[in-house]
């Protein structure tokens, strides 16, 4: 925000920030040569589901989308809904770039049919030797930052720690929340 | 002051007497230019300022309970929290606090009341939810160890001739502008200074140094109530490892699912925050990494280091 906006008391709704979404690619390896974590072959983008009025319309720009993002990619994508009331693009590809690629797909498509101001956040799930479980990291659009999620599996809880390090870990090549009280979990999520 | 039981730092004394003696010196010299200037409208400023220190002092219980929205709970409502207290309270030789639960995210935990039977130990919801049995009784004895060593009664006593000295530099200042204590009638002394300004300026002085030595005598208070809950708990490790959990970097963390703060909040990119808060609580605590220095010391001490 500018100083104009400022003073004229004026907010944007930010923008989503896609292009940052890219940089998971490379820290794949730092994730995978320190850390000993591996793509778990999947991800998910998350959105809020829309008021009834606009649903049908909603519902055949969405298989449209489902549609030419199967005719630009070889990745797999399904759609899930969770039981907090919103959708979920489930995508599958064992290739992480391809991986990375279609998420930005599937965001992009959902941001030109009109969607991009409900559009939440994607998850990318991880693998290995650092944590028992899965490792999470979410990318927030709308700040077009990173910031790991580690659950425990027990309720709500989460390794405070564990997150902690990855941050220190990842710090130099992704682009990372700063403000850590943004750093909202995704939990129980259908990816 | 802090019994021997509680494990002794020769050093951590000395600095807190030390410090105790020279803000007892600097209120004795307040008091003294107070006295020589004696006048009818500071008298009524020092038996309002007394009575609202004795008044906090006797309602310390109530009043921060209030303040912070704490409810005390059964021993039917919170079992665990309940059993906790009373074996500390039993292994620290006090008498078993009220418990109080406040609901609310932030980690954190206090005690207050004026003596062992009007005492209270409170609780954030945050703290049970983030740490586990045993960091939760690294903290409670570190609560009940302020309750020990009379914690509140220092304070207050501490903090009642810097609330005087704060009182009187602001009155002193709007006064000035319109002529001085009493109207003026103070300036026939021939040397030309108005009584009133060398008053404000003591009274500045007073305020401005002795709120750098309470905050070092509150330090110290907690780093003694940290020794307290180390000899207590016998195991430092456990308040070592809840300190790391709830100050510092952890503690922002939020423990919110995104979706649910977004279905919350239509402003979503400006989430509520607590973080304010948290500073705030722990402004006059020593930094984490002194505290956990002084506990690994004792840890020592106590022949059992920590890695």
């Amino acid at each position: 925000m500018g100083l104009r906006d400022v003073l004229l008391g004026r907010k944007k709704l930010q923008a989503p920030a896609g292009e940052r979404l890219f940089a998971i690619s490379t820290a794949r390896i730092t994730l995978a040569t320190e850390l000993d974590l591996k793509p778990a072959g999947s991800a998910g983008v998350c959105f809020k589901s829309l008021s009834s009025g606009e649903f049908v319309r909603a519902e055949n720009d969405l298989q449209e989308l489902l549609d030419a993002v199967a005719a630009e990619t070889a990745s797999k994508v399904e759609r899930k809904s969770d039981n907090l009331g919103f959708e979920w693009l489930v995508v599958r590809d064992q290739d992480f770039e391809d991986l990375v690629a279609t998420v930005h797909t599937v965001a992009q498509e959902l941001e030109d049919r009109g969607f991009g101001e409900q559009l939440l956040a994607a998850l990318f799930p991880f693998e290995g030797k650092f944590k028992e479980g899965r490792v999470y990291w979410i990318y927030g659009f709308k700040q077009g930052a990173f910031w790991p999620f580690v659950p425990t599996g027990k309720g709500q809880e989460r390794d405070n720690a564990a997150e902690l390090e990855l941050k220190a870990k990842l710090e130099p090549e992704l682009p990372i929340e700063g403000d850590l009280t943004r750093w909202f979990g995704l939990f129980d999520a259908p990816v | 002051m802090k019994r021997q039981a509680y494990g002794r730092d020769v050093g951590l004394s000395l600095r807190m007497t030390l410090t105790m003696f020279l803000l007892g010196l600097l209120y004795v010299g307040f008091a003294l230019v107070l006295f020589y200037a004696l006048h009818t409208s500071l008298v009524v400023l020092v038996l309002i300022v007394v009575g609202l220190a004795f008044f906090q002092y006797y309602t310390s219980d109530k009043l921060a309970l209030k303040a912070a929205g704490a409810r005390v709970v059964t021993p039917e409502e919170a079992p665990q929290l309940h059993a906790t207290v009373e074996r500390l309270a039993a292994m620290a030789n006090i008498q078993k606090p009220r418990v109080a639960i406040i609901d609310s995210d932030i980690p954190n935990a206090f005690a207050t009341g004026r003596n062992q039977k009007h005492s209270v130990v409170a609780v954030y919801r945050g703290l049970l939810d983030r740490l586990d049995e045993n960091e939760v009784e690294g903290v409670l004895a570190h609560e009940l160890t302020h309750i020990v060593n009379r914690d509140v009664l220092v304070m207050t006593l501490a903090s009642t001739f810097a609330m005087l000295a704060a009182l009187i530099t602001r009155f002193g200042l709007y006064a000035g502008f319109f002529g001085g204590f009493g109207g003026g009638n103070n300036r026939d002394n021939n040397n030309g200074v108005p009584v009133w300004l060398v008053i404000v300026v003591v009274a500045f002085v007073t305020y401005i140094v002795s709120w750098v030595l309470i905050r070092t005598i509150s330090r110290y208070r907690e780093y003694a109530a940290d020794r307290g809950s180390a000899v207590i708990t016998g195991a430092p490790e456990y308040l070592m490892s809840a300190l790391q959990k709830i100050t510092g970097q952890m503690a922002v963390i939020p423990q919110k699912d995104l979706r649910e703060v977004q279905a919350l909040n239509a402003f979503f990119i400006i989430p509520a925050r607590f973080k304010g808060s948290i500073s705030e609580l722990f402004m006059d605590h020593p930094p984490l990494e002194k505290r956990l220095a002084a506990l690994e010391k004792i840890a020592q001490e106590m022949g059992r280091p920590v890695s």
